[in-house]
């Protein structure tokens, strides 16, 4: 038994380990260029996603693994792997939808000539999210976190030599008088210096804990809960917490640091569908994940965290309504997703906030990690079909596409099954159960905010039907856009994608509804599997099992009515106005937003995003610019520069002189030297 | 054993060469050079790996001490001394006499095990003189240059005031204990009566200056920049990384102890000498344009941290394992730039600094090489220097409690490092970021190899730095700490 430990122990290690070694092996592959690499990084994920699945019949049955070795005894520090019950999950989501997106990234990024510096950035962006996932402290996952926020940054700005076509936006549109358009270097820099406001804040929180609990392990912290005593004595207990979420706000894209996600969409769109849809941008609410029971289980011991939890709720519902609106209205079908993923991980950190402030703590903990699961699949699924679409047609823009229906018929089913999971079509995809889960858990949590929270939830819901409804009917009905028809007339005519690229997606549409099909039994199982968890590893008992509501028939008798009621309504509603408008087209969208100013400045405002990017550049960038050069002129130049600048350099370079004046290259000089020395080393010792 | 192995091809090397009667096959010396140093550093590390050499044995008593201090030193300075072998690959392969060469080097290095193993003065100043002896020579190799003669002349010059000085200094403490075993000095010097502790004092002096030489302290380090810009390079990376690590090896074992048992404070002399030393070795690197000169005067200033770790010995427990490991890590990152400039002076045939622009594009794997050891000297984590200057400058802090000048060492080392950054920077940016327009040129495979070893050493020690510490830790002695 000890024996087979080991051996997941090791397993655990190398989930994260190999990706790395297959992103150091990039650059000796690089030789022979063509589709080697690519058969090295399938071979890389496929290897670590086996790994991965080693991991998992244990860990269904409530186990875990935990193996730590010394790492930097001088300062205490501990590596090691956990690999819980939540753990194993994410990192086999993980692990097998990177290795869906590279297979069709061999296909995507076919013929590119930088395709060693792409699969280099990819593995090690693999490596670094399992080893945020499978870390058993926060400073080790710091480690990966790091690692995921660097990938990201390179694989944005991968086209780096900025061309016309890789950019989003607009080109020439402004907002407030700053350009909406934006080249993939630019994006990539925002993504990397938006995130790193939440990593500082993080970094904070999590030396703030340490410097009271002395660790940085998650088990540690559970078993003993002085620190907590401690830091909630002097007030800073919430804080901290608050502030570790600062690195989950940055790295899942929530409100105030959203921003960046649009434009990371830059980036080749299998980037797009591996880190910003489907898992570095749930690092965050991994994180949650991961220190939600912690502060949770904190409450037995009389301490409560319940402000932390509120902020995370509500930073989840501002997030999940404030992006969908704008995805009503964007032209691009990238940008689109990427508001749709924003919000969609608003739906997941408002049922982990919704979690802490009520008694059973394991429904909506299930429930946000149900729909991460779920999310992860569809979104990974339509971002790679909107990749072929990109691919196939050219442009990003929906209004560049229409009436592709027919040519591609395999992409329209897979957007079709897909599209439909994150609208929430009843019954059959994992979006509907997922997200009737969060549903439910917002309803039944008895928090005082939880009608606010569940209008907001039902409203987003509304708006997500309909701009998926629209994407759908933008793309695929309706008649062929003049971009379409060009490039017919050119002899390029619209085909569906090469093989590599739709089966990937198409595995995860399938999936999608298999799991759609079975899926009130799924999450039981979850369900089930958490209770266990949260149970045995933080004391976190719930009171009850799943609610039972007799009203509604066998099946459905887990289910509450009102949640179901309002996740049908919504659904229907949003798919309804999304099908006039986009599908059917009986109404013109533009002509029924210019009948009315309240229309009009509506969509002005959604369009420019609310004014909220506009205003971030205006007060982060712009402004400290001009400060910036403010002080270069009137005090880098006079003080610093003349000042102290040249002074120290005077200075140094004074002594350097001084000291080799001293070396004459004259033997006898130094002799004198030496002996000097010898009298004054004697003359110390003797006094 | 391991020297057996050294010596017996160190002799056997030039009969070889008589016997063929022929010169010029550089690789087949420098093969069984390599081979003889290979299989005494695996000797080594085996040892230490299958945990059979005993803990620090500095008062055993016996005349050659086999424990994990010497080990550690060995193992330390054989890495070098291979260094230097494979690095020579390149740099001899146009020269002459290449038997004598590669005899002399493995001479050299069975002195300078010797010396890390030596647990009596006698067999210490003999093992000392093994070592410095070929390596005048060896300064001097490149006979029709003036700088090399140059080199090995003052070299030579203030070897033998050294060695003198050694001699008188061992010549005091057998006059004062009737004994030349360490054990048997230390116990007498700590039953000496009053009116002798003078003299005891005078030897003490005496052993520093005479052992601070080869270390390069300020003031005994006027030869070193010469020495070092003038010889062949491969010789300068044996000088400055490996020989100079046994000046501390000698001095760990007489003079740190020696200082517990008189109970007089040196502690605070060592101060002012690492002091002395960080700040001039840095502040005199700034300037240099040549590159082998600037590191000449960074490894004087790394003799300064290392000799912090002397100093506050008496203090912390952590001193002598922080000195241990940044001597093993100094071994290795300045090994490896001055093997990148033999590279350099093979490739292009120059070392000065303004000629190393474009070398980023023109040989990158040397140029990587020379990278990541400056920015490890430097002490930028995550490399191994960064820990090591740590532990150092940790062990400075920790001393404060009992010494109050101690904090001061951390402050001096901290300010040089900075200091030194903006040298290595500099050499960094010529290579990177300005460009000569010059051919990518063909590099050594030899170096190309020690850069590949070195940097792996660099960075898995410097993200995962625990057995180096660990064994930093256990081959300290043990019997002076508080």
């Amino acid at each position: 038994m000890a024996e087979h430990e080991g051996l997941l122990a090791a397993a655990a290690w190398l989930v994260w380990i190999v990706p790395f070694a297959a992103a150091l092996t990039m650059p000796a592959l690089k030789r022979w260029q063509g589709r080697v690499p690519g058969w090295a990084a399938i071979a890389g994920a496929a290897a670590s996603a086996l790994l991965a699945a080693s991991l998992l019949p244990g860990a269904l049955a409530g186990g875990e693994v935990h193996a730590q070795t010394s790492w930097i005894a001088a300062v205490g520090l501990e590596a090691g792997v956990l690999a819980d019950p939540l753990a194993v999950i994410m990192s086999n989501v993980v692990a097998w939808i990177s290795l869906l997106i590279v297979i069709y990234a061999t296909g995507y990024m076919r013929g590119d000539p930088h395709i060693v510096r792409f699969w280099f950035w990819i593995m090690f962006f693999v490596g670094s999210m399992q080893l945020i996932v499978l870390s058993d402290n926060l400073l080790q996952m710091f480690f990966g976190w790091e690692g995921v926020g660097l990938a990201s940054y390179a694989l944005i700005g991968f086209w780096y030599r900025d061309k016309k076509k890789d950019h989003v936006g607009t080109e020439g549109r402004t907002v407030l008088g700053m350009l909406d358009y934006y080249a993939p270097t630019h994006a990539g820099m925002k993504a990397f210096i938006m995130t790193k406001i939440g990593d500082v804040m993080m970094l904070a929180g999590m030396f703030l804990i340490f410097a009271y609990a002395g660790t940085f392990g998650f088990r540690e912290l559970v078993g003993d809960t002085a620190w907590a005593e401690a830091m909630g004595a002097q007030g800073l207990l919430v804080p901290a917490l608050v502030l570790l979420f600062g690195g989950a706000i940055g790295k899942s894209a929530q409100f105030p640091l959203n921003e960046w996600l649009l434009e990371a969409m830059t980036g080749p769109t299998a980037v797009s569908a591996l880190i910003h849809a489907a898992t570095m941008v749930k690092a965050g609410v991994f994180l949650v994940a991961r220190l939600g029971p912690i502060a949770f289980a904190l409450g037995a011991s009389g301490l409560l965290a319940d402000q932390f939890f509120e902020v995370v709720a509500w930073v989840g519902a501002i997030t999940a309504l404030l992006l969908a609106s704008q995805g009503m209205v964007n032209p691009e079908i990238k940008k689109v997703l990427a508001y749709s993923t924003g919000s969609q991980i608003g739906y997941m950190m408002m049922a982990f906030g919704v979690a802490g402030l009520s008694e059973q703590f394991v429904d909506g903990y299930t429930a946000g990690f149900y729909h991460l699961i779920s999310h992860a699949m569809f979104k990974a699924s339509l971002f790679m079909a909107a990749g072929s679409l990109l691919h196939v047609v050219g442009s990003r823009f929906m209004t560049d596409m229409g009436g592709l229906r027919r040519h591609m018929r395999k992409t329209y089913a897979f957007v079709w099954a897909a599209g439909l999971a994150l609208m929430g079509a009843p019954f059959i995809t994992t979006g509907f159960w997922s997200k009737d889960a969060i549903f439910a858990s917002v309803f039944e949590s008895g928090s005082e905010w939880a009608m606010p929270i569940f209008a907001i939830a039902v409203v987003t819901a509304v708006i997500t039907a309909f701009y998926t409804t629209r994407m759908i009917g933008m793309v695929f009905f309706g008649p062929k856009s003049e971009h379409v028809r060009k490039l017919e007339s050119e002899g390029h005519g619209i085909h569906e994608a090469p093989l590599s690229m739709w089966v990937p997606y198409g595995v995860l549409a399938a999936v999608t509804i298999a799991i759609g099909v079975m899926g009130l039994a799924f999450e039981e199982s979850l369900h089930h599997l958490f209770g266990g968890y949260l149970e045995e590893s933080f004391g976190i008992h719930s009171p009850h099992g799943e609610g039972e509501h007799p009203a509604l028939p066998a099946p459905l008798s887990g289910l509450n009515p009102v949640a179901l009621g309002a996740s049908l309504a919504a659904f229907g509603v949003g798919i309804g106005l999304g099908y006039a408008f986009y599908v059917g087209r009986w109404i013109d969208p533009a002509r029924f937003v210019a009948s009315n100013p309240v229309f009009r400045g509506m969509h002005a405002v959604l369009l420019s995003r609310w004014y909220i990017n506009a205003a971030i550049y205006w007060c982060f960038v712009v402004s400290p610019l001009w400060l910036a050069r403010g002080v270069f002129r009137y005090f880098e130049r006079t003080a610093i520069d003349a000042g102290m600048n040249t002074g120290l350099e005077r200075a140094v370079g004074w002594a350097a002189r001084v000291v080799q004046g001293a070396q004459t290259g004259i033997t006898q000089s130094y002799l004198y030297v030496f002996g000097a020395g010898l009298l004054l080393v004697a003359l110390m010792l003797l006094m | 054993m391991v020297t057996a192995i050294l010596g017996a091809v160190g002799v056997a090397l030039p009969v070889i060469n008589v016997l063929r009667r022929e010169s010029g096959s550089n690789m087949f010396y420098a093969a069984i050079a390599l081979g003889a140093l290979a299989a005494a550093i695996s000797y080594v590390v085996s040892q230490v790996a299958m945990g059979t050499v005993a803990a620090s044995q500095v008062l055993s008593g016996d005349v050659v001490a086999d424990d994990l201090l010497g080990a550690f030193f060995a193992i330390a300075m054989l890495i070098v001394a291979v260094f230097t072998t494979v690095s020579s690959f390149a740099y001899m392969r146009e020269r002459r006499y290449p038997a004598v060469y590669y005899s002399l080097i493995l001479l050299s290095a069975v002195g300078m095990v010797m010396v890390a193993y030596a647990n009596d003065l006698v067999v210490l100043f003999v093992a000392w003189e093994l070592m410095s002896i070929p390596t005048y020579v060896l300064a001097g190799f490149n006979k029709r240059d003036p700088s090399s003669n140059e080199a090995a002349i003052k070299y030579f010059m203030f070897g033998a005031l050294a060695s003198a000085l050694i001699v008188y200094a061992i010549s005091l403490a057998y006059g004062l204990t009737g004994t030349t075993d360490i054990a048997g000095v230390v116990a007498g010097m700590a039953a000496l009566d009053a009116s002798l502790v003078p003299l005891a004092l005078l030897a003490g002096a005496l052993f520093v200056a005479g052992f601070g030489f080869k270390m390069g302290l300020v003031p005994f380090h006027m030869w070193l920049p010469d020495a070092y810009e003038g010889s062949p390079p491969p010789v300068t990376a044996l000088l400055a990384a490996g020989t100079k690590k046994a000046g501390f090896a000698a001095a760990v074992r007489v003079v740190v102890i020696g200082m517990a048992a008189l109970s007089v404070d040196w502690a605070l002399a060592l101060a002012i000498i690492a002091v002395m030393t960080m700040t001039v070795g840095n502040v005199a690197a700034v300037m240099q344009k040549s590159l082998s000169r600037m590191l000449a005067y960074s490894s004087i200033g790394h003799a300064g941290y290392i000799l912090i770790g002397l100093a506050v010995a008496p203090y912390s427990a952590t001193a002598l394992p922080g000195s241990l490991l940044h001597v093993l890590n100094h071994a290795v990152m300045k090994g490896v730039a001055f093997v990148a400039i033999v590279g350099t002076v093979t490739a292009l045939a120059t070392a000065h600094i303004d000629r190393l622009r474009g070398l980023g594009r023109r040989m990158p794997i040397t140029a990587v090489g020379i990278t990541v050891s400056l920015l490890a000297l430097a002490g930028v984590p995550p490399l191994n220097g960064f820990w090591s200057k740590l532990v150092l400058f940790g062990a400075a802090i920790d001393a404060g409690a009992a010494a109050p000048w101690a904090p001061w060492l951390a402050i001096a080392g901290v300010l040089n490092s900075a200091l030194s950054l903006a040298y290595y920077g500099w050499v960094i940016r010529k290579m990177y970021f300005e460009d000569s327009g010059g051919e990518r040129v063909r590099e050594p495979r030899a170096i190309i190899a020690v850069v590949a070893f070195s940097v792996g050493f660099m960075v898995a020690f410097g993200v995962y730095p625990e057995p180096l510490i660990q064994l930093a830790q256990s081959a300290a002695p043990a019997s002076l700490m508080p």
